[in-house]
């Protein structure tokens, strides 16, 4: 009886959690000029909206351009602080690490409006630089997380016999610890990309006609229109994070991520 | 052998000094690139074939049109008031306000903007003479003809029906930034009160709470009223009358006599912007240029002289018909309305 109850709150748990998903995935397809549940009649009009529509497209680009960028920039600034705080034994490697961490406790929306502000003032402005300069501080907490939790749980002792085989700092690094914190960087990545290119808050104070980014646009699309397309581009944003999990998943195993997460 | 007689001369000239004025125009204008702003959807495609392409072609400038909303580029402004990266900006009433008080924006007149003569006076001073309205809606009740085939045709008579369980409604929640415009003033004053008295609003919200339901953005409402969940609701003149271009014919509107609240779209020029903005506003303020926006998108425009088609004649809601809200008044005791929601409905 147990078992059956546990089973039945399962059920019912993800049919909660996964109904919205799943009305929105099918109102994309309908064949109606407005957004309501259930649809009279499927049609792919709404995809097609979304390639004659050019706003959509160029922010598309823009929003997969700034988050490559953004996830490469965190990567490269992330993980050599990750190794190096990890095995820091001074005080201050904690404050550190607080520190980088924080713009994960701050809220976005904080974020995105001060740095409007001092980039404008520092002479950077309204650009795709400042994009992606406030993208990288908010994606750099998910690497360094994820590579800090996978290399604490890395003996110190593998890249200590490396360094005494002869191995120099770089091969150590190359040959041993890459390996070991790749699915925590993977993890980092994924994670960052994600929330970069689903990021509204941020985005939403450096839009120009030559810098919106894609949640900027469905944001003012749907102040004034209410056709089915912004489903659409839902239903294409989640395809995307579904291929990035999968194919995560493929190359380092899921589990390994989510432990590093 | 022509006689290069003296009415020919001076057509001569003055035909060279307007090319040559046409032409130090073009090419000052070709030098010269304005950014102004707009929704996304129909509404920059609009903006784009109603008020930029004309634009372009009497200056030669060119105009790059930023998608977003009011707050953003309030702050994009805030952020570099020397030298703004928008020229132009479009904005709902209450900030309209705020940023003229700051003293952010540039004051409208008719020997900058010549269309300005024909916008009703009260659209620049609800502005405080540094905007104007150009696009404006109404916000009353919308139903479901099939379930509501008597709409009630005032507020008094909504809240009634409402309360005694004839209908269900939708109304907008506070999370929805026009909520204590279109709702709370609009049914408060319906009802007899204020801006200094909402009591009778909160009072009204009381008998109808068990058949309420709330909406945050326009999609869910018409949710509600699309899957029977609701039979009707508050809500927008234009955006009621696309819902039925889109096929919802079952979907109508009724200004509630005491005056649906006024919601326009104000339009302001930050200070230090490019003075050509003033020639992307005379156009924007134009009436044939404003009777085409209206066409499409389906709701009143402010030029006197635009003539709506047949077809959109008896959809608009002329503003006099309407109650023009308060909205320097209603910004100082906005807060106070939002917290007594929170703790009165809390939806």
């Amino acid at each position: 009886m147990g078992g059956f109850l546990l089973s039945l709150f399962v059920v019912a748990f993800f049919a909660f959690m996964l109904a919205p998903i799943v009305v929105v995935v099918v109102i994309s397809f309908t064949s109606a000029g407005y957004a309501a549940f259930p649809i009279p009649g499927w049609s792919l009009r709404w995809f097609y909206r979304i390639w004659e529509y050019p706003p959509f497209v160029d922010a598309m680009i823009t929003s997969v351009q700034v988050a490559v960028l953004a996830t490469v920039l965190s990567c490269v600034l992330a993980i050599p602080a990750a190794l190096y705080l990890t095995r820091a034994r001074s005080g201050w490697a904690d404050g550190v690490t607080t520190f980088l961490l924080s713009p994960l406790s701050v809220p976005m929306i904080v974020i995105g409006f001060s740095s409007l502000f001092f980039l404008t003032w520092i002479g950077i402005g309204i650009s795709f630089t400042a994009l992606v300069i406030t993208h990288t501080v908010a994606c750099l907490p998910y690497v360094l997380r994820t590579v800090t939790a996978v290399h604490r749980a890395v003996p110190p002792a593998y890249e200590e016999a490396a360094a005494i085989l002869g191995a120099g700092r770089w091969a150590t690094f190359r040959e041993v610890t890459l390996p070991l914190i790749r699915p925590g960087i993977a993890a980092g990545a994924l994670f960052s990309f994600l929330t970069s290119f689903d990021n509204l808050p941020i985005s939403f104070f450096f839009g120009s006609a030559q810098t919106n980014t894609l949640p900027v646009v469905m944001l003012s699309y749907i102040e004034n229109q209410f056709d089915p397309s912004i489903a659409a581009l839902s239903t294409l944003q989640l395809l995307l994070a579904v291929i990035c999990l999968l194919a995560a998943d493929r190359i380092y195993g899921i589990e390994k991520m989510t432990v590093a997460a | 052998m022509t006689m290069l007689t003296r009415r020919r001369l001076l057509q001569t000239g003055a035909g060279a000094g307007l090319m040559l004025a046409g032409a130090s125009r073009m090419a000052m204008g070709q030098a010269r690139t304005l950014n102004v702003t707009a929704y996304g959807g129909v509404w920059e495609t609009t903006i784009r074939s109603c008020f930029v392409a004309p634009f372009e072609a009497k200056t030669g400038a060119k105009a790059t049109v930023s998608l977003g909303s009011p707050a953003q580029w309030l702050a994009q402004v805030e952020a570099s008031p020397a030298k703004p990266p928008l020229d132009v900006l479009i904005m709902t009433p209450d900030l309209a306000i705020t940023a003229a008080q700051a003293d952010r924006m540039q004051d409208f007149t008719v020997e900058k903007i010549p269309n300005l003569a024909k916008i009703p006076r009260q659209f620049t001073d609800a502005c405080l003479g540094k905007g104007t309205y150009f696009d404006y809606g109404v916000a009353g009740i919308t139903y479901n003809k099939k379930t509501v085939p008597n709409p009630p045709k005032s507020f008094a008579e909504f809240v009634d029906r409402v309360a005694a369980g004839d209908f269900v409604a939708s109304v907008p929640s506070i999370t929805y930034a026009v909520t204590p415009i279109m709702l709370i003033w609009a049914m408060a004053q319906a009802l007899g009160g204020s801006v200094e008295n909402v009591d009778p609003f909160f009072d009204a919200m009381k008998k109808m709470k068990k058949n309420l339901l709330f909406w945050s953005g326009p999609n869910d409402f018409f949710n509600h009223l699309a899957s029977g969940e609701a039979d009707l609701g508050i809500y927008f003149d234009g955006r009621t009358w696309n819902h039925y271009d889109e096929g919802a014919t079952w979907i109508d509107f009724v200004n509630p006599k005491e005056g649906g609240a006024l919601a326009a779209v104000a339009i302001q020029i930050p200070k230090n912007a490019d003075p050509l903005a003033f020639a992307y506003l005379n156009e924007v303020l134009d009436a044939q240029n404003q009777t085409r926006f209206a066409e499409v998108m389906n709701y009143a425009v402010t030029n006197e002289d635009v003539v709506y088609s047949a077809k959109l004649k008896p959809r608009i809601t002329p503003w006099q018909q309407a109650a023009f809200p308060p909205y320097e008044k209603i910004a100082a005791v906005r807060n106070g309305w939002v917290d007594r929601w929170n703790r009165e409905i809390g939806r």
